[in-house]
């Protein structure tokens, strides 16, 4: 019995402690990440959320022609470096992030295609078991034009 | 906002239940073994250390204001006529019509806004609002949104970020208040409303505005995010019943053809500072095919509507 009671007392630690990360996710995208959206118009979509270290994440969006685009990724201070690929279906890499050492991406579509925003948390220590966790956001710009 | 958190299975299933049904929104997100990780009964170290180098995936769709940005941008004109009218608001009496149509009146109000037409937003946003209230969204759209954007309807940038961040608001809060379904459906009438808008800009011509014809074709590759987004909640009655009509969609949008019939390329140009993407690629849809599916996105539009 005590053992039950010990368990979902961990679990409601757990839950409202997720809980209270999501909304903190929430606060972090549109307090800070908003802001990386510059003279681009953000498409109000809200892709945030808690990534550990070492966990990787995709976005698929299509992307259209004659549009101009902002891709930003922005991090918890927290959290190690975030580096993202975006990728066509072919895999072919046509941005990384790690390499042009920026976390922002403008780019124009010549032709409608469906891209993936490929993310990846990197790890500060991979042999420990303690893990840093925080928030990461995708915002999209457009050019209002 | 700096946390260390020691992974025990306790905070990995925890986190398997809350992570997998809230975070994101917009694109609603899918954990890959996750299914198998909350079935199973046991979880060791190994299991563990694989969980958390999993990859999450997420669907996102083009969101109401994007999709009245395509419209304009292909040269569309404003037609009043075809918004949902304000009075149908009384009629929406479950979640799910409330949702749809919380996406639905975030569309006529982003392409109202677009075209400049103040006194249309400020009515789109306060049925939104009554919508968004009816979902129990705290906060998402309150009586000082509207006041802002009455007092700024002729700074457009304004009312673009006015708009953009009370759907983000609305999308957050059901998808971190575990109400994903709801958040899809949102963005799912918002989807519609943009392509029945779309559709019935072309009067019915293959020719009249090749643009937006295009545009409307490319929905073929939305249709899919659609579909997987709808793919994470099998079993919940409310995206059972939006799958049974995507995938009355998908019937004919698997008529329309597109290929790309070239490499994906990036190119820069150093001096402008502008990166370019482009492929060849070619479209093809039959007026038949897209007779059916004028029809067939008015039906699913009055359906969604009434």
């Amino acid at each position: 019995m005590f053992k039950i009671l010990r368990l979902s007392g961990l679990f409601v630690l757990f839950a409202l402690f997720s809980v209270s990360s999501e909304a903190q996710c929430f606060s972090f995208a549109k307090g800070v990440c908003k802001s990386t959206m510059g003279g681009y118009v953000y498409d109000g979509n809200y892709n945030a959320t808690i990534l550990n270290e070492g966990e990787t994440a995709e976005i698929y969006k299509t992307f259209f022609k004659g549009q101009a685009y902002r891709v930003s990724v922005c991090k918890a201070d927290s959290l190690p470096d975030v580096y993202f690929k975006i990728i066509d279906g072919e895999n072919e890499v046509l941005f990384d992030s790690e390499t042009e050492q920026t976390n922002t991406w403008d780019f124009e579509m010549e032709s409608t295609q469906q891209l993936i925003v490929q993310l990846r948390v990197l790890e500060k220590n991979p042999s420990s078991r303690i893990k840093i966790s925080g928030c990461v956001a995708v915002m999209f710009g457009i050019k209002n034009r | 906002m700096k946390r260390v958190l020691y992974l025990p299975a306790a905070y990995l299933a925890v986190t398997l239940i809350f992570s997998f049904t809230s975070c994101v929104s917009d694109s609603s997100q899918k954990k890959e073994k996750s299914v198998e990780a909350a079935a199973g009964q046991k979880v060791n170290e190994k299991a563990m250390e694989d969980f958390n180098k999993s990859k999450l995936i997420f669907y996102s769709l083009p969101s109401p204001l994007e999709t009245a940005m395509l419209i304009k941008r292909a040269g569309a004109t404003y037609d009043e006529d075809l918004l949902n009218p304000l009075n149908n608001i009384d009629k929406y009496n479950t979640n799910i019509k409330k949702a749809l149509n919380l996406g639905i009146y975030s569309a006529d109000l982003s392409y109202s806004s677009l075209f400049d037409q103040t006194q249309s937003s400020v009515k789109y946003m306060a049925n939104a609002k009554k919508l968004a209230d009816g979902l129990g969204i705290l906060n998402a759209i309150d009586e000082n949104t509207i006041k802002k954007l009455e007092n700024n309807m002729n700074n457009r940038d304004v009312v673009l970020d006015i708009i953009s961040e009370t759907f983000m608001n609305s999308n957050a809060y059901l998808s971190e208040e575990n109400r994903p379904v709801m958040a899809v459906s949102v963005l799912i009438g918002g989807w519609i409303e943009g392509l029945y808008i779309a559709t019935k800009l072309t009067n019915g011509s293959l020719t009249n505005n090749k643009k937006l014809i295009e545009r409307i074709v490319y929905q073929k590759l939305s249709l899919y995010t659609v579909l997987n987004l709808l793919e994470s909640f099998k079993g919940n009655q409310d995206a059972d019943y939006l799958r049974k009509r995507m995938d009355d969609l998908k019937v004919i949008f698997d008529q329309v053809k597109i290929k790309n019939t070239s490499k994906v390329e990036a190119s820069t140009d150093k001096k402008n500072k502008v990166t370019t993407i482009k492929a060849e690629s070619e479209v093809d849809i039959s007026p038949e095919v897209f007779d059916k599916l004028l029809k067939k996105v008015e039906e699913i539009r009055t359906e969604f509507i009434s």
